[in-house]
């Protein structure tokens, strides 16, 4: 199983329209080959190889630990493989960094916006980052702060938004410069249900659209609705496919849906993690946070 | 529960058209030697809106002004009636000033642990936006900053005999900016070697409360201090103590810290900084005025370069 889900192609390219402007026109959109990661003597991600394809909606999932987020990292520029490579739209993620950040939109798990600042103000702190040109700045703002159904709170606060609003607006941010794909890390935990399919719509209008999504989730029905998934545990891939495709590969252990692939891949061995510096820095900020000094 | 993937209701509150112009391609803000007038511009205007909009911020620099000039400047000025002819509020204000911008300025850079970690940073990190430039907004936001807190204290010194020119004010604004741009870059180089934060305490108590006890700020590092009123010094003791370098007004006795503190003081920038402001508002000072002007103005760019070194050190460890 291990080794023949490797080898699954990337999805039809031609399901997406070509969006242009790479090196190669039609490439994957993310390639990664044996990407590495150690941290001292503990190996986070270990030789993980794997694309997808343009305009393909690809979810990552595993349980903690697994190397998520590690990956996504990589694949940001946030973070330096110990070894292999990676590229988004053809452009490897060390070597053109730069050209890399322009490529693609990220939301974060937890909100990476400024909340003392207005909607408006967020958004425009992001043109300038990315070095809108200013005739387009003011337009690209408004539709977004449209696209995100926030435009009469346009300057309120962010601190007085509810956690879909600031997801909806990060969404909205990401998509701002125009990027080819875009990446999404847990992207509806935390939300309402109400808040959870209106982000779901935008990401489906996005799809139809042609842009290319990578994100993590815990969420297997969410991920079910993904073009294909990879199943990443000890920071190795153990299944890549069409979640359809997984389920039938299971079906002999009594798989009916990706929770049972899931489950039967990774264990029901509980992942116990400590809290992380975010975890920390998040109980703070609910407390009050910068505000307690 | 499953997720349709093209519901009849998809389009239903996305109608709006993609933020992104058709056609747009973000190249990345257009910078020269990593300086992006753009990002540093409204990196700047982010620290400063940011400031604007938390009055605690404010108030704590009012507090200070009200505890440290004005409480104990006329409560120990009560018990010491004078230093080296300057009344002690007259003494402590310059100390005042650089305790509100060592507040400022530390609370500005500190707040990138939290920004990292729950806050815009992130942002930023992926943007390709240059570090250099969002570290400059950075200091040139904290340094703006300092100059509006160190204007507090400035404000009360008509009343407590400190008069001030227009030079004198424009003076201390450079140096208070020269100095909050250091203590800024200071304050993110620890910032980027902290892994978790949970209140200012620690820096406050740790940081702020050394450098400004350590910096000759509230008591000389050597000279008369006026004491008991009643006990005058004679004439001829005076001239004996100025042929040794000591100008004593009114009476008092020789105070030389020990030579620990003295060491400490001497070791530390702060010292330095807020003698040249001494100097420049009182026109009394207590170390070499070359030294003092060699620390506020040559250190400040120095401490900038190191700031935006660890900054992209901490980014790469995300």
């Amino acid at each position: 199983m291990t080794d023949a889900s490797h080898q699954r192609p990337a999805a039809d390219p031609a399901a997406g329209p070509s969006v242009g402007g790479a090196p190669e026109a039609n490439g994957p959109a993310i390639r990664v080959e044996k990407l590495v990661r150690r941290y001292g003597a503990e190996t986070a991600v270990d030789g993980i190889t794997f694309e997808v394809g343009r305009g393909e909606f690809f979810a990552l999932l595993g349980p903690n630990g697994a190397g998520k987020s590690t990956t996504l990292h990589m694949l940001t520029t946030l973070l330096a493989p110990t070894s292999g490579r990676a590229e988004v739209m053809g452009h490897d993620v060390v070597k053109a960094a730069a050209r890399v950040r322009t490529t693609l939109g990220m939301v974060f798990q937890n909100p990476a916006l400024d909340d003392r600042l207005t909607a408006r103000e967020n958004l425009e702190i992001h043109a300038a980052l990315y070095g809108l040109p200013r005739r387009e700045m003011r337009g690209a703002i408004e539709r977004g702060l449209a696209w995100a159904s926030l435009a009469e709170v346009a300057d309120r606060r962010v601190r007085s938004f509810s956690g879909g609003m600031k997801r909806r607006l990060e969404l909205a941010r990401a998509l701002m410069h125009g990027p080819q794909v875009l990446f999404l890390d847990e992207p509806t935990i935390g939300l309402d249900p109400q808040g959870r399919r209106n982000l779901w719509e935008h990401v489906t209008r996005l799809r139809e659209e042609g842009m290319t999504v990578l994100m993590t989730t815990h969420n297997l029905p969410e991920a079910e609705a993904c073009d294909r998934v990879g199943i990443i545990d000890h920071g190795k891939v153990i299944a890549i496919g069409a979640p359809s495709d997984l389920i039938a590969a299971h079906a002999d252990q009594g798989a009916t849906n990706l929770e049972d692939v899931f489950l039967e891949l990774t264990g029901r061995q509980l992942r116990d993690e400590f809290a992380t510096v975010r975890d920390r820095m998040v109980s703070f900020a609910q407390q009050g946070g910068e505000h307690t000094r | 529960m499953s997720v349709d993937r093209s519901g009849p209701n998809v389009a239903a509150g996305a109608g709006a058209d993609l933020p992104a112009p058709p056609g747009l391609r973000a190249s990345g803000p257009r910078s020269w030697a990593g300086i992006a007038p753009g990002v540093v511009w409204v990196m700047w205007k982010r620290e400063l809106k940011r400031y604007g909009r938390e009055r605690s911020q404010f108030f704590g620099g009012v507090s200070r002004t009200v505890l440290w000039l004005l409480i104990l400047g006329f409560g120990l000025g009560a018990a010491l009636r004078e230093i080296e002819g300057y009344s002690y509020a007259q003494y402590v204000l310059p100390g005042v000033i650089v305790l509100n911008v060592l507040f400022a300025s530390l609370q500005c850079a500190i707040s990138i642990v939290w920004d990292r970690e729950v806050g815009l940073l992130r942002e930023v990190m992926v943007s390709p936006a240059p570090i250099l430039s969002v570290t400059l907004g950075k200091l040139l936001g904290g340094a703006t900053i300092s100059v509006v807190q160190g204007s507090i204290p400035l404000l009360v010194a008509p009343f407590i005999g400190v008069a001030l020119t227009v030079s004198s004010v424009l003076m201390a604004w450079g140096v208070i900016f020269a100095m909050g741009i250091f203590m800024t870059a200071f304050g993110v180089i620890l910032a980027s070697r902290l892994k978790t934060f949970e209140g200012f305490g620690a820096i406050s108590n740790g940081v702020i409360q050394p450098l400004y006890f350590l910096s000759g700020s509230i008591f000389p590092l050597r000279g008369v201090i006026g004491g008991v009123g009643f006990l005058q010094i004679p004439e001829h003791i005076r001239q004996e103590l100025r042929q040794l370098g000591i100008y004593t007004i009114g009476g008092g006795w020789f105070v030389e810290l020990p030579i620990w503190i003295q060491i400490l003081v001497y070791a530390n920038p702060v010292s330095y900084q807020l003698d040249l402001l001494r100097y420049i508002l009182l026109r009394f000072q207590q170390l070499p005025l070359g030294i003092d002007l060699a620390v506020t103005f040559a250190l400040p760019p120095i401490a900038a370069v190191l700031a935006a070194v660890a900054m992209r050190r901490m980014m790469k460890q995300a």
